[in-house]
């Protein structure tokens, strides 16, 4: 039997065309062969999505098509939309989204996942992300509209009001960003369990409950909320020194797969500039600080800025608040958990791996209740 | 860096104390205890302990857990109009998915603990027994806090009593099934523990993979498979033409065991205790099915799965087969809860890599320009 490599370090699950993290060269390469970077000017996130689906961009008809079938999508189900209402309003957001994309894919019958349950899968996400967002503040969902993209949809979910194209621009951004990263964590959670032949929504639940994990899509909450502790570009260099003194981790820095600034991270950087100028400053002096610091106590490791770090820093140009950031990053990524779900159906293997035993010798009685 | 392996097999992707399935020896191991010393010996409640915490509970800490699932029965207001809001043809599969989902929801996150193990895992059969009731129509039934765990299921689920002799059946299997070293749904769960999220979403995650007809979904199929050929004037002729179109035989093979499967063997015996019409069929078309698999493949050691015997068993106990995978759920939930607890008491994130077998980069064309 193989070595034991924790948490499966090195050790390759699938074969993928969906994406390819190159981590040395700091390269994220979706489908089709694409750069991020060069993703990024041309598609929005349904062209991506379409891409991550179907190996290859779309042209305008088939965009078209594609909208008209996500506008279609937006829709709650009876069982969706009482198990929502039935929500406490205060609940965890992805646990609103973990259980409402559940009773809404619950069905009669076992389906083998198809394109078209992806495609409504992703619709609905912003429907129930700007339910789970207004309901928290005391106000009512409201219905999606048919005339807006992905993104503006998401916010006019949200917000109930016609939303500002730049922050529609933000969040498109975004989407397309994070829509996939190879087989990282919830991802390869969704692989999983479509490995046993279960049905798109089991996958994706499977993938929501992973994302929750703050060691995953979690992460973005804690990079604003450090930002938040750390209040201004001034306090950033004691914060951080005392934060260290502590052994704390300093949340948005580290990566386990890039070796360079991670791409995406680069992009955002960017952008966050004219997103949330106040906060880009703040964020500026923790990022240089913070690397110093980290450069310092351990001068062998690569230690780079992360995307959660100034993702939390465009998601908050575009007025989303914190406790909506793991399910905005649900939302993009279900293109690329459904995207990893359809590809590994042409060569269905269950996944089952072996277990190293460090209990006790077996063979040992079991005494009666008695005599314990 | 290694090579892709297709599915992770042979690769060792936890270390664990929990069980172990020594594949070789036809052994099932918990906590040091082989399954054959536990099956008929403990409740499923000290099973649950042991796997929670690595040993077998004294009577004050059995009358103590007794205690703590019988007042975790009672779902949640919000979790009973979640189950009352789906379609009464739903899978239960999907049921039990969804409604633990909002039976377990958080407002922030908590850690796993075996506190709320014991709240999950008494919450599985409510769920279970209610939406039975409410796809006929009935009222649901109340919990009652004076009967063990595989009672008060099957209480649920009637109204009635069970029998004894029903009730120690169920209990059996509930042991039985409870754990199994790294299969997939247990796999999903620990992976979705590494990156720290909650008990609950591992849970779902589980539901979910166990859904999967390669893992939990078969054993409704072992019954439609039995009753086809049960109909048929020569079974063996009838099984030899499935061969011919490729049809699987329903219960047989599994990864691991070399030998007979020491669950089937148990459930066997109690299948021909309990449910003599069934064991006839059951056992001739084992004997029929083990021969022609050895004629096509003398190579692989070809045995009988757990699904086969359990089939058999839970039909006698009175469960309609859409709710045999549902039942594994409700006994596995104690083993993934006590892997989530391993995993997270010395966690790594789970992430493996992937091998990537696309194009080479190359430039994308701006949207008017695609053809």
């Amino acid at each position: 039997m193989a070595e034991f490599s924790p948490g499966l370090e090195g050790v390759v699950a699938a074969e993928t065309a969906v994406s390819e993290v190159d981590g040395a060269n700091g390269r994220l390469i979706y489908r089709g062969g694409y750069l991020i970077e060069d993703i990024v000017p041309v598609a929005s996130y349904e062209e991506t999505a379409y891409l991550l689906w179907h190996g290859e961009l779309p042209n305008e008809k088939e965009v078209d098509a594609l909208r008209q079938q996500m506008a279609a999508g937006r829709t709650l189900n009876q069982s969706a939309r009482g198990t929502l209402m039935a929500m406490d309003a205060a609940i965890d957001p992805m646990d609103v989204l973990r259980t409402v994309v559940s009773a809404q894919g619950a069905s009669k019958t076992l389906t083998k996942p198809s394109l078209e349950e992806a495609v409504a899968m992703t619709a609905v996400f912003p429907t129930i992300v700007g339910a789970a967002y207004r309901r928290r503040s005391g106000k009512d969902p409201v219905e999606p509209r048919d005339d807006l993209g992905h993104a503006a949809n998401l916010l006019w979910m949200m917000e109930g009001s016609e939303p500002d194209s730049a922050k529609a621009h933000l969040v498109d951004t975004y989407l397309v960003l994070l829509a996939d990263h190879g087989l990282n964590a919830s991802t390869f959670a969704a692989r999983v369990v479509a490995s046993t032949g279960s049905d798109l929504t089991s996958c994706i639940v499977g993938a929501i409950a992973a994302l929750k994990g703050p060691a995953h899509g979690g992460a973005t909450f804690a990079a604003r909320s450090m930002l938040d502790k750390i209040g201004s570009a001034d306090n950033a260099e004691t914060w951080l020194t005392e934060a260290h003194a502590r052994h704390e981790r300093f949340s948005g820095f580290g990566h386990r797969v890039y070796r360079t600034y991670d791409p995406r991270a680069k992009i955002l950087r960017e952008m966050a500039k004219t997103a949330a100028p106040e906060l880009y400053k703040t964020a500026a002096r923790t990022e240089e600080i913070a690397l110093k610091i980290l450069h310092d106590a351990h001068p062998d490791r690569p230690n780079a800025t992360n995307v959660d770090f100034w993702a939390s820093v465009v998601l908050t140009g575009a007025g989303i608040p914190k406790e909506l950031f793991t399910t905005l990053f649900a939302t993009s990524r279900v293109a690329g958990w459904t995207a990893h779900v359809l590809e590994s159906l042409s060569d269905l293997r269950l996944i089952r791996p072996a277990s190293r035993w460090i209990g006790p010798q077996p063979g040992k009685k079991p005494l009666q209740l008695a005599k314990r | 860096m290694s090579g892709y392996i297709p599915g992770l097999e042979g690769i060792t992707a936890a270390q664990t104390q929990i069980s172990m399935v020594d594949g070789a020896n036809g052994r099932l191991v918990y906590q040091g205890y082989v399954i054959a010393d536990l099956a008929e010996e403990m409740s499923c409640e000290a099973v649950a302990f042991l796997l929670w915490t690595g040993r077998l509970p004294t009577r004050a800490e059995l009358d103590a857990l007794s205690l703590e699932l019988a007042g975790s029965r009672t779902l949640t207001p919000a979790a009973t109009s979640s189950l009352n809001a789906l379609p009464v043809d739903t899978d239960p599969m999907d049921v039990l998915r969804s409604v633990v989902s909002i039976q377990g929801v958080e407002h922030r996150l908590a850690k796993p603990t075996v506190a709320l193990a014991i709240h999950a895992t008494a919450s599985f059969p409510t769920i279970l027994a209610m939406f039975h009731r409410h796809q006929r129509g009935l009222d649901p039934i109340k919990p009652r806090a004076d009967l063990g765990h595989a009672a008060n299921y099957l209480y649920m689920l009637t109204g009635e009593e069970a029998r004894p002799e029903l009730v120690r059946a169920l209990n059996t299997y509930l042991v039985l099934l409870a754990d199994h070293g790294m299969n997939a749904s247990t796999f999903t769960a620990r992976v979705i523990a590494s990156t720290e999220s909650d008990l609950t979403s591992c849970l779902v995650g589980a539901i979910g993979a166990l859904k999967g007809p390669a893992h939990g979904g078969a054993p409704s199929a072992v019954i439609e498979q039995l009753e086809q050929i049960g109909a048929a004037d020569d079974p063996e002729k009838w099984m030899r033409d499935a061969r011919t179109r490729k049809v699987k035989f329903m219960g047989f093979g599994h990864r691991l065991y070399r030998v007979y499967d020491p669950r089937a063997k148990i459930l066997k015996a109690m299948c021909e205790r309990m449910n003599p019409k069934f064991f006839a069929l059951a056992s001739k078309v084992e004997e029929i099915a083990l021969r022609l698999l050895h004629e096509e493949h003398p190579e692989r050691p070809q045995s009988t799965n757990v699904e086969f015997y359990s089939a058999g068993v839970l039909q006698a106990i009175g469960l309609p087969k859409e709710y045999f995978s549902p039942t594994f759920a409700v006994s596995r939930v104690a083993g993934w809860s006590a892997h989530v607890l391993e995993q997270a008491a010395n966690n790594r994130i789970i992430r493996p890599q992937s091998e990537y077998i696309g194009p080479e980069p190359r430039k994308p064309v701006p949207l008017g320009e695609r053809g």
